[in-house]
C-alpha cells in the first residue's frame, strides 16, 4: 500500500518533470472576501520566492541531484472554504502538483489539512496555526512553516501579564481554531494560578459590531483586555474603543504587528498608541540566516524604495518557499514522505528570516515563537518596541520596557 | 442594569440604522417582487463614495449622502432600463431577478475590488462620544440613527401622503387590480426602483461606520440583513421596516451583552419565529388593508 502510494507520487512528479522539467507547487489565494487582506500579501511573498529561485537557475532537488525550476500553479478561492476544498483537490488530481501550499489562515487551511491527510500529499501550511490541525498525533503530511501553533502564541503574553502582576484579564475571541486556541491557552494559564478570566466570551468570526461587547468588558473591570480576532475583527474592536473613548490599561490584539500599514490607516496611529501586539518580522529583524535572504536584504529586494509597505505576510509567503526549498534540497526521494524527510532533516537547524524553523512530529511549528511588542507613540505615529521575548534567544531583540498602565491617548 | 440600559439604547440606535438599510430593498421587493441580491453592494458603493470624498477632498463623510442620491437615481434609472423591462416579461420574475442581481452583485464586487482593493476601509469618527443616560455612544452611531429617522419618515410620506405612493401601495397589494384601476404600473415601478437604489446608496456612508469598515464583499451580509429586517417587519410598511430594524438591533445588542457567542444566530432565530408565527410579518395586516 505504502509503496503503491509512493509510486503514484513519483509518477506524478515525473510527469510534472516530463511536461516542463519543473517542480510544480500548487497554491490558493483569495483576491476577494474577508481573507483577501491577508492572503494577497502572503501570495505575493510566495511569488517572490519563485522568482528568486528561478532567477538563480532553480532550486536543488536532492533525489534528482540537480537544480529544477519551480512552477507555481495557483487558483483564487475567493475566501470561501468550500471553493478552496474543490481547488485544493484540483491541484492534486488535475494539476498533479509536487507539493501544495495552503491559503492564509486556519479557516482556508482547514480543508487543505484534511485533503493532505486523506491523499497523503505534503502540505506546506503557512499561517494556518489552528491547534486542531496538529492535535491528532504524528502527521507527516502537514508542515506549518511561518507561525507557531496557535496555542503557543500567547506564551510570551502570559509571561508579560505575570511580570506586570496582572490578575484581572478579559478575553474576547472569535470562534475559529486560531483565536479559540489562543484564548484557551491564556485561560489555562490563569487556571494554573487559580484565577479565572473576568470576561471570557467568543463571538462569530463575522462579528463587526462591538458596541455592547466593549461595555460588557468594561463592566468586568479588567486590568488587561485581550481580543483575539482576524484583521477585520481587530479593526472594528479597536475603532469601537476609539469612538467611545474607552480606555483600558492593557489591550492586546494579534494583527497590528502583521499589518501595520492597514491598521495605521483604518484605526489611526494615535488610537494604537500603547497597545500591544505580537512582534513578527519585519518588527523583529532576523538577518543571521543559512537559507534565503536575511530580513534587511528581503526588504530591499521585495519592495525597493517602499520597504515600509512590506508586512509580515509577505515575509511568511517567502518563508514558505524557503521551507519548500529546504525540503527538496534534503529530500531522500521524490515521494511525499521522502520530501517530508527533507524537512525533518533541517528542522531545528534551518535559520531563515523568521528565525529557527523547527517542526514537531505533528508538523506544528515550534521554533518561530513571537515576542510581544508595544506600540509606543512617536511623533505623529508610533514605533514597535519589543517588550517581552518568547525565548531566551529573543532577548537580544528586546528594545523597550512595557508601559503599564497605558497612558490615555 | 447599566449594561442592560446600554444594550437597549444601542439596540434601538443600531435598529434605526438597520431600518434605513431595509427601506430600499422593501420597495424593490414589495412593488416589483425583484429579489435584489445587489442591494448590499449598492450600500457598500455608497460607503466607498464617502471614503473617496474623505480621502481625496477631506470633507465630512456625511456629505456623501446627498451626493449619492442623484448619482444613484441616474445609475438606478440606467440599470432599470437595461434589466427590469426584460425581467418583468419573464415567466418567473422573482427567480430571474435573483439570478440577474446575483450577476450585478458580482460585477459591483469586482469593480470595487479593482478600484479600492481588498483591504477593509474605514471612515474617521464624526466626533466625541455622545453621552446618553450617562454612557458613551459613538457619535457616528447616534448620527446614523438620527439620519435614519427622517429617511424612514420620508419613506412613510412617500407611501402614504403622495399620489405616487398611493399607486405604489396599490401595486404592492395587487398589481392586476391596480392596472384595472388605471394605475400606471410602469411609472410606479420605475419610481420604486430608482428610489430604492437611492436609499441603498444613501445608507452606505452610515454602514461604513456601523460595520466597523467595509470591503468589496461586505455587501453580501448586508443584503441578508436587509431581507431579514423587511421580512420581520413586513413588506411595504415603513413602520414595519423600522420595527423590524429595531427588533433586529435589540436582538443583536442584547445577545452581545448576555450571550455573545450566539450573536450571529439570534437575529435569524427571531426571523424564523416571525415567519412561523406571523408569516406576513409584524405589520403584515396593514399592508393588506392598504
Amino acid at each position: 500500500m505504502a509503496s503503491g502510494l509512493a509510486a503514484s507520487a513519483l509518477s506524478a512528479s515525473l510527469s510534472a518533470g516530463a511536461s516542463g522539467n519543473v517542480i510544480s507547487v500548487g497554491t490558493l489565494y483569495a483576491n476577494t472576501g474577508s481573507f483577501a487582506t491577508s492572503s494577497m500579501p502572503e501570495y505575493a511573498g510566495l511569488q517572490f520566492w519563485v522568482k528568486q529561485v528561478n532567477a538563480a537557475g532553480g532550486m536543488y532537488v536532492a533525489p534528482l541531484k540537480k537544480k529544477e525550476h519551480v512552477k507555481l500553479v495557483s487558483y483564487n478561492d475567493q475566501s470561501d472554504p468550500a471553493t478552496a476544498t474543490t481547488l485544493y483537490n484540483q491541484l492534486l488530481t488535475q494539476n498533479k502538483v509536487n507539493v501544495f501550499v495552503a491559503d492564509f489562515g486556519s479557516v482556508l487551511t482547514a480543508p487543505a489539512v484534511t485533503i493532505a491527510k486523506d491523499q497523503k500529499h505534503l502540505l506546506f501550511d503557512i499561517t494556518g496555526s489552528g491547534t486542531s490541525f496538529f492535535s491528532s498525533g504524528p502527521n507527516p503530511y502537514v508542515a506549518l512553516t511561518s507561525l507557531p501553533v496557535s496555542a503557543v502564541w500567547p506564551k510570551p503574553v502570559v509571561g508579560l501579564l505575570s511580570s506586570l502582576k496582572i490578575k484581572r484579564v478579559a478575553i474576547l475571541y472569535c470562534q475559529n481554531d486560531f483565536d479559540q486556541a489562543q484564548a484557551a491557552a491564556i485561560k489555562g494559564f490563569l487556571s494554573s494560578k487559580h484565577l479565572q478570566p473576568v470576561y471570557f466570551q467568543g463571538v462569530p468570526t463575522t462579528q463587526t459590531d462591538y458596541s455592547t461587547i466593549v461595555q460588557a468588558i468594561k463592566g468586568s473591570n479588567p486590568q488587561a483586555v485581550l481580543e483575539f480576532g482576524y484583521p477585520n475583527n481587530d479593526i472594528a474592536f479597536l475603532n469601537q474603543l476609539k469612538s467611545t473613548n474607552t480606555h483600558f490599561n492593557f489591550v492586546l490584539t494579534p494583527f497590528p504587528g502583521q499589518l501595520p500599514t492597514l491598521f495605521r490607516q483604518d484605526v489611526g496611529a494615535k488610537a494604537l498608541g500603547w497597545q500591544y501586539t505580537y512582534a513578527v518580522p519585519p518588527i523583529m529583524r532576523v538577518n543571521k540566516v543559512n537559507l534565503g535572504l536575511g530580513l534587511n536584504s528581503f526588504l530591499a529586494k521585495f519592495a525597493p524604495g517602499k520597504q515600509s509597505t512590506v508586512n509580515f505576510l509577505n515575509v511568511a509567503g517567502y518563508n514558505a518557499g524557503l521551507a519548500i526549498q529546504a525540503a527538496f534540497a534534503h529530500a531522500t526521494s521524490m515521494s511525499q514522505l521522502g520530501i517530508r524527510a527533507g524537512l525533518t532533516a533541517v528542522s531545528g537547524k534551518l535559520q531563515t528570516l523568521e528565525g529557527t524553523f523547527a517542526l514537531n512530529k505533528a508538523g506544528a511549528q515550534v521554533g518561530e515563537l513571537l515576542p510581544v511588542a508595544q506600540m509606543v507613540p512617536h511623533g505623529a505615529g508610533f514605533q514597535f518596541k519589543i517588550v517581552y521575548p518568547a525565548t531566551n534567544a529573543q532577548k537580544a531583540f528586546v528594545n523597550g520596557t512595557p508601559k503599564y498602565p497605558a497612558p490615555k491617548a | 442594569m447599566r449594561l442592560f440600559e446600554y444594550a437597549l439604547v444601542s439596540g434601538v440606535l443600531y435598529g434605526l440604522f438597520y431600518g434605513f438599510i431595509g427601506v430600499g430593498l422593501n420597495l424593490l421587493f414589495g412593488v416589483m417582487r425583484l429579489v435584489n441580491l445587489a442591494h448590499g453592494d449598492l450600500v457598500v458603493w455608497g460607503g466607498y463614495l464617502a471614503y473617496s470624498l474623505t480621502t481625496s477632498a477631506h470633507v465630512n463623510p456625511l456629505w456623501a449622502i446627498p451626493l449619492s442620491i442623484p448619482l444613484a437615481l441616474v445609475g438606478g434609472l440606467i440599470l432599470y432600463l437595461i434589466t427590469v423591462p426584460r425581467l418583468r416579461r419573464a415567466e418567473d420574475t422573482e427567480t430571474s431577478s435573483l439570478i440577474l442581481f446575483f450577476g450585478v452583485s458580482q460585477v459591483l464586487v469586482a469593480l470595487a475590488t479593482m478600484k479600492y482593493g481588498t483591504n477593509q476601509v474605514t471612515l474617521p469618527e464624526l466626533g466625541n462620544p455622545v453621552m446618553i443616560f450617562g454612557q458613551p455612544y459613538a457619535a457616528s452611531l447616534v448620527a446614523s440613527a438620527a439620519l435614519a429617522v427622517p429617511a424612514l419618515a420620508l419613506f412613510y410620506y412617500y407611501l402614504y401622503r403622495t399620489r405616487l405612493g398611493l399607486a405604489t401601495r396599490a401595486v404592492m397589494a395587487n398589481e392586476e387590480e391596480a392596472v384595472a384601476s388605471g394605475v400606471r404600473v410602469r411609472r410606479v415601478a420605475t419610481s420604486a426602483f430608482v428610489i430604492g437604489i437611492a436609499f441603498a446608496a444613501a445608507a452606505g456612508p452610515l454602514a461604513t461606520f456601523m460595520l466597523g469598515g467595509i470591503n468589496p464583499t461586505t455587501g453580501g451580509g448586508l443584503t441578508i440583513t436587509a431581507f431579514t429586517i423587511i421580512i420581520i417587519g413586513s413588506l411595504g410598511n415603513p413602520l414595519g421596516t423600522a420595527a423590524g430594524g429595531i427588533l433586529y438591533g435589540l436582538a443583536s445588542s442584547l445577545t452581545q451583552a448576555y450571550a455573545a457567542p450566539w450573536t450571529g444566530m439570534v437575529p435569524y432565530a427571531l426571523l424564523l419565529a416571525v415567519v412561523l408565527l406571523r408569516p406576513s410579518g409584524l405589520f403584515g395586516r396593514r399592508v393588506r388593508v392598504a
